[in-house]
């Protein structure tokens, strides 16, 4: 049994798009990378850079024209290999006319649970998702921050080892985007291994163990994250509560030195996304303050 | 000692079966579902005006005449619902998974192509056999309340008028109950679920290359339409000899890969009050048997390495 989650081995996709033999386009070429397990992998890339052929090859929806893929040791289209893995679709692809709790149990029992079990793991689902009040609600009627939630419990539903994202934040609020992000590192925290697809790099960066930059099928560059995003010749410190005399003690410490230069100085920015959340919080806080 | 609860995300052990039947449900009632909240049921009214609009008729004809009409009105009504619904939704639960894109989501879980088919065909079935039930039940209601109305009439009347013998009065009665309710007529709705499931195998074999509903709506209207010139397709190609290399070449395609919905008509016999031998119900009962396997394999065939 292999010791890797994902195994991807020197893996091309070609498609055709006429009856020609000469007319094709490579959608994937020779691409080969590992997710180990319990990491959190994060594959981005620009529109059509073949991100989603590579997941939905990982998902057996393909077969790879060339090269191995492997989950869990097993081969991506083996009905064993779909077993270990839990998938979050960039839209919602579910029946519109069942309600969240009729989609959880229709995902549940394909996967094999029944009674008490089944039921049971719907309940803690919806909790875990923040939709038991809307569980009795048909899907039709669900915002895509809502979908989103849906959706990540019914990949979740039986107990993947691996779990697929595609764009988990899409469309989604801050706050919902927010929630989805703290059940990744939630998922990572229990051990369960994470492959992620997206174009939002901050997210990336704020989760992922290891990153693949992918472009036109090829891989451009992989490896663990802080490897990935360090700038090797520059330093950052950040101080806290230093006086004016202090920074410019340092200022001429460095202009001392001929062979290094400030190349930046200012405050530490925090981001949009912490600065909206922060501040939904206290007017959360507020109105509960109000409301005593 | 206090165990503490499994986390939520803990990973399960499952073993997955090569084939399950249980998933083949799964997918079949949620197919249940969907074509019951899409309101086909709808048509149920439809059938149920139709019958209280014949039995409110008065025709100026025979008890027996009359009975024979709403047989044959509701039996037809009950074949052409059967056969179109099974194409038409056949049709369009596998392109909307397809184009919804629900059916990632479903391939995605350990379900094999296969079961996924398989289920969606019952699911069908399963709607139409429901529904045959309930306009059978109607119309098997409708026949023995005008059936033993007639029959106390026409008995009424017989036995008040001397001109008749106990032997013409039985001789009347018994050809009211020719046209009347019997078991028989259950077959014919047997015969009707029979083809509709013959054609909606067509029409999932059809749905797996298809690119639109539509097309595949149109073909198996096609097929279905086709698949009564069997017959005479046959004849020709064993006694004509002198056609185009086209010709022959239609005949044999027709011959070959239509099913013959003409062996189905038994039933218009059984509407019409004859006797039909079960030996020729289970002779079809399995040649349905056999389309439904040749279908769905030639279906998995394509849908096998269908990507998404």
């Amino acid at each position: 049994m292999s010791d890797l989650a994902v195994e991807v081995k020197n893996m091309t996709k070609v498609f055709s798009r006429g009856l020609k033999k000469s007319d094709y386009v490579v959608a994937v070429d020779n691409l080969s990378f590992d997710i180990k397990p319990g990491e959190v992998y994060g594959l981005i890339g620009p529109n059509g850079s073949g991100k989603s052929t590579t997941m939905k090859v990982v998902l057996g929806l393909m077969s790879p024209t060339k090269g191995d893929v492997k989950v869990f040791g097993y081969d991506s289209g083996d009905i064993r290999a779909r077993n270990e893995i839990g998938f979050l679709p960039e839209n919602p692809y579910f029946y519109k006319h069942l309600t969240g709790k009729e989609t959880l149990k229709f995902y549940g029992k394909l996967c094999g649970f029944r009674g008490r079990e089944l039921q049971d793991r719907i309940a803690e689902l919806l909790e875990l998702v923040d939709l038991e009040s809307a569980a009795n609600r048909r899907l039709g009627g669900y915002s895509k921050g809502m979908l989103q939630r849906i959706g990540l419990a019914q990949a979740l539903i039986q107990r993947p080892r691996l779990v697929i994202l595609d764009e988990p934040t899409a469309g989604v609020d801050p706050l919902g985007s927010r929630q989805i992000r703290d059940l990744i590192l939630k998922l990572k925290d229990d051990g369960i291994t994470v492959f992620l697809c997206s174009h939002l790099l901050e997210q990336v960066q704020e989760v992922c163990d290891r990153v693949g930059i992918i472009f036109e099928g090829r891989m451009r560059r992989e490896g663990p994250l802080e490897e990935l995003i360090q700038i090797e010749e520059q330093t950052a410190m950040t101080f806290s509560g230093a006086k004016p005399e202090l920074l410019a003690k340092v200022r001429e410490l460095i202009e001392a030195d001929s062979g290094a230069t400030i190349v930046e100085e200012g405050h530490p920015k925090t981001t949009l996304e912490r600065l909206f959340v922060s501040l939904s919080h206290a007017s959360n806080t507020d109105d509960k303050g109000d409301e005593k | 000692m206090n165990q503490t609860p499994p986390s939520v995300f803990e990973p399960a052990t499952k073993t997955v079966s090569p084939f399950s039947l249980r998933r083949v449900m799964v997918i079949a009632s949620s197919s249940v579902t969907q074509l019951v909240r899409m309101k086909t049921f709808y048509f149920l009214l439809a059938f149920a005006a139709i019958i209280v609009v014949l039995m409110s008729l008065n025709p100026p004809t025979t008890p027996a005449g009359v009975l024979s009409t709403i047989k044959r009105i509701s039996f037809g009504t009950m074949d052409v619902f059967a056969w179109l619904f099974a194409i038409v939704s056949t049709a369009l639960l596998i392109p909307k998974d397809i184009e919804d894109r629900t059916l990632y989501t479903i391939l995605s879980k350990p379900v094999r192509r296969i079961e996924y088919l398989i289920g969606k065909l019952l699911g069908v079935l399963w709607v139409i056999a429901i529904s045959l039930l309930v306009m059978y039940a109607v119309c098997a209601l409708a026949l023995w309340s005008r059936e033993t109305l007639y029959i106390a009439e026409e008995l009424e009347a017989m036995n008040a008028d001397a001109r008749y013998s106990a032997e013409n009065v039985g001789a009347q009665i018994a050809l009211i109950e020719q046209q009347g309710l019997r078991p028989e007529l259950g077959i014919a709705v047997l015969g009707s679920f029979l083809k509709a499931a013959v054609v909606a195998s067509v029409t999932i074999f059809l749905s797996t290359f298809a690119s639109s509903s539509l097309f595949s709506i149109i073909i198996s209207v096609l097929v279905f339409i086709i698949g009564h010139a069997h017959t005479m397709a046959t004849s020709f190609w064993l006694y004509q000899t002198d056609n185009s290399l086209f010709v022959q070449l239609l005949l044999k395609v027709v011959k070959i890969f239509i099913p013959n919905f003409q062996l189905y008509s038994f039933s218009h016999g059984i509407i019409q009050g004859e006797a039909v031998a079960y030996s020729l119900v289970w002779q079809m009962t399995g040649l349905t048997g056999v389309y439904l396997v040749v279908f769905l394999f030639l279906s998995l065939l394509v849908f096998i390495d269908k990507e998404f």
